[in-house]
């Protein structure tokens, strides 16, 4: 090992130091989601890219990786979908507009949108995947001429967890959106389609060499829509995907996020499909 | 640089003269026959010919629990508490925990650097050893000798009657001004030989590792871990922290701290919701060696491992790392033969 150059201290920058932003407005998804409008002081710009995620904290409670759910075309604040999963989101939850949380970011690679110009776009989001692909879809539609086809694959567990009813319907009514929602069990009132994801796939007309697939959900959800994104001879290098991972520090130090060698908190959440097949705990 | 006679009579009194420039922490006698680096207080505690400290001298640089940020949460405001440089002398250090501390400066300083540990870090001076290695020790094996003097600023290679005291630096030399010493002329013994051994070139690593992903040897590894975590907690090159926040029982104050972590606990990878992505012990164990021998190896050419054996010295299952790696090898020649 050689001895390395060390930097001074006063060139490195507050890595663990949040910003403090108001709560600007707090909107019930399902009886499990949240989403919640925050803005940094004197409405400055997060200047974030789709895909991309911030560190929420509560003092005396603790951070959290929450992906950001606006399109970087809404300014002077931004959206955090928030499922309640533990303490942490639980508190959050409760808050109410003009209450302050800490906010650290925006960390990650992102969607690199310069990347899609001119290209159809084709979305799968899974359950909650929905969330930070909503700033994609957003961004897409307030840039409307730059891209192709918008084609939004939805899947749910039910219909009872459906997120962003409001722009759903507009999305449902949008000629320049292609909109398909598939929920795995529908209650008894449910009119729509019923099944996993992955049938929403084969259906679909889409111009392979001209198209990218983004995709985010849980876990499982990927080797299968892989599958079927293989078999409809979508190339690889189309398909991008948003993986979620225990980020804690955000800065690429703490080591909880790592899938083999990578960082998700650096070189993620949105990987190019290309990059992480060979990685074996990616998938 | 110049190299001095330090004879053994007057080592208590160098000491005395490091201390009177900077705090020194050294080795010191913890129980009957484990090893602690501490400040000195009495240079006659001191103890240079030791086997290996519990933990290496990261833990002043990077310490075991540490505070990120206090609150004040009647406000709702944060503040970064102000970390103090050490202005110290690190005595007695062997070559192994010496490259240690290159590897995490690498970590700390590549992609985001850190301040608390680049402030703590900066003014840190290093006096090395050499040690005779015991039968846990394997440092030779992956590009670090028993005599190596890389990153320190003085070293003390042991030869008969006390040590060739070595200045490598201008810092290192400008500890010694005012405490004069006789050149050393002869020449420095041959460093001990190692008793433990990884038998491959560090060129084929990469490939023998990467042919190692689906070794039987990680399930039977694993079959006798316990996931304790001690592996991780002793290795001067593991740096994972966990952060966590407490309050004070007033309920007006806090604290956010960082504390050690290890990839063995099955905790590590868990998020909100539950699923842990290495739930296996056995895919715990390979990042684990993979953390060490493959992913940063591959980007930066040579072994996040330093053979201080200390994970196995102190692996209450006996797992040791050096035949898992030796396994790997001998399983990888098996199939290129
Ligand atoms: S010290 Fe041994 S038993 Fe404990 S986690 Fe490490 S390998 Fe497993
Ligand atoms: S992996 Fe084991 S032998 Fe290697 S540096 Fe860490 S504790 Fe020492």
């Amino acid at each position: 090992m050689t001895k390395r150059e060390l930097i001074t201290p006063a060139a490195t920058k507050d890595l663990y130091l949040p910003v403090m932003a108001e709560i600007t407005d707090v909107r019930q998804m399902t009886p499990l989601e949240k989403l919640f409008e925050i803005r940094l002081p004197g409405g400055a710009d997060l200047g974030h890219r789709p895909g991309q995620f911030v560190e929420v904290s509560l003092f005396g409670v603790g951070e959290a990786p929450i992906s950001i759910s606006s399109s970087p075309t809404k300014k002077g604040a931004f959206d955090l979908g928030i499922r309640k999963v533990g303490m942490l989101t639980e508190m959050i939850h409760r808050m109410q507009p003009g209450e302050r949380v800490g906010i650290r970011g925006p960390f990650g690679s992102g969607f690199d949108m310069a990347k899609f110009k001119g290209k159809d776009v084709l979305v799968v989001a899974g359950g909650i995947g929905l969330v930070p692909l909503r700033s994609l879809i957003n961004y897409v539609l307030d840039n409307r001429a730059d891209f192709g086809r918008l084609v939004i694959c939805y899947g749910s567990k039910s219909d009872t967890e459906l997120l962003f009813e409001d722009e759903r319907r507009l999305w449902e009514r949008d000629p320049r959106v292609e909109f398909h929602l598939t929920v795995d069990h529908g209650s008894p009132a449910w009119q729509g389609r019923t099944g996993v994801i992955t049938t929403l796939i084969p259906g679909l007309d889409l111009d392979l060499p001209n198209t990218v697939a983004c995709v985010c959900g849980p876990p499982i959800m990927y080797r299968f829509v892989l599958l079927a994104l293989k078999s409809k001879r979508l190339p690889e290098e189309n398909i991008y995907m948003s993986l979620e991972r225990r980020m804690k520090c955000g800065v690429g130090k703490c080591g909880h996020c790592q899938i083999n060698g990578s960082y998700v908190c650096q070189d993620g959440p949105v990987y190019h499909y290309p990059d992480i097949k060979a990685l074996r705990e990616a998938l | 640089m110049a190299r001095f006679y330090l004879e053994k009579g007057k080592v208590a009194a160098f000491i005395a003269h490091l201390q009177s420039q900077k705090t020194v922490y050294a080795p010191h006698r913890k129980g009957r026959n484990a090893f602690a680096f501490a400040p000195v207080e009495r240079p006659e505690d001191v103890v240079l010919d030791y086997p290996r400290t519990v933990s290496s001298i990261k833990k002043y640089f990077l310490p075991a629990r540490e505070e990120l940020l206090s609150f004040n949460l009647v406000e709702n405001t944060c503040a970064q508490p102000a970390v103090a440089p050490l202005d110290a002398v690190f005595l007695g250090v062997h070559s192994y925990d010496v490259h240690a501390v290159l590897k995490l400066d690498h970590n700390f300083v590549a992609g985001n650097p850190e301040r608390n540990y680049l402030t703590r870090r900066q003014g840190a001076l290093i006096v090395g050893v050499g040690f005779t290695p015991d039968r846990f020790h394997f440092s030779g094996s992956v590009g670090i000798p028993a005599g190596d003097t890389t990153g320190c600023d003085l070293f003390l290679h042991p030869c008969e009657g006390g040590y060739a005291l070595e200045a490598l630096t201008p810092g290192g030399e400008g500890l010694l001004a005012g405490f004069p010493l006789p050149a050393h002329a002869a020449g420095l013994p041959a460093a001990a030989p190692f008793h433990q051994h990884i038998y491959v070139p560090q060129a084929k690593l990469k490939d023998v590792l990467a042919h190692g992903y689906d070794s039987e040897v990680w399930e039977e590894e694993a079959e006798k871990c316990t996931s304790c975590g001690t592996c991780n907690l002793v290795c001067p090159t593991c740096y994972c922290f966990d952060v966590e926040d407490a309050v004070d029982i007033t309920v007006t104050r806090g604290s956010r701290e960082r504390h050690w972590d290890g990839c063995l606990l099955r905790s590590f990878t868990e998020v909100a919701g539950g699923e842990v992505f290495r739930e296996e012990p056995a895919d715990r164990q390979r990042h684990r060696v993979f953390r060490k021998f493959k992913y940063i190896s591959d980007e930066t050419g040579e072994p996040w491992c330093v053979g201080c054996g200390r994970c196995t010295a102190s692996c209450t299952a006996g797992i040791s790392i050096v035949s898992i790696v030796n396994r790997l090898v001998n399983d990888y020649d098996a199939v290129k033969a």
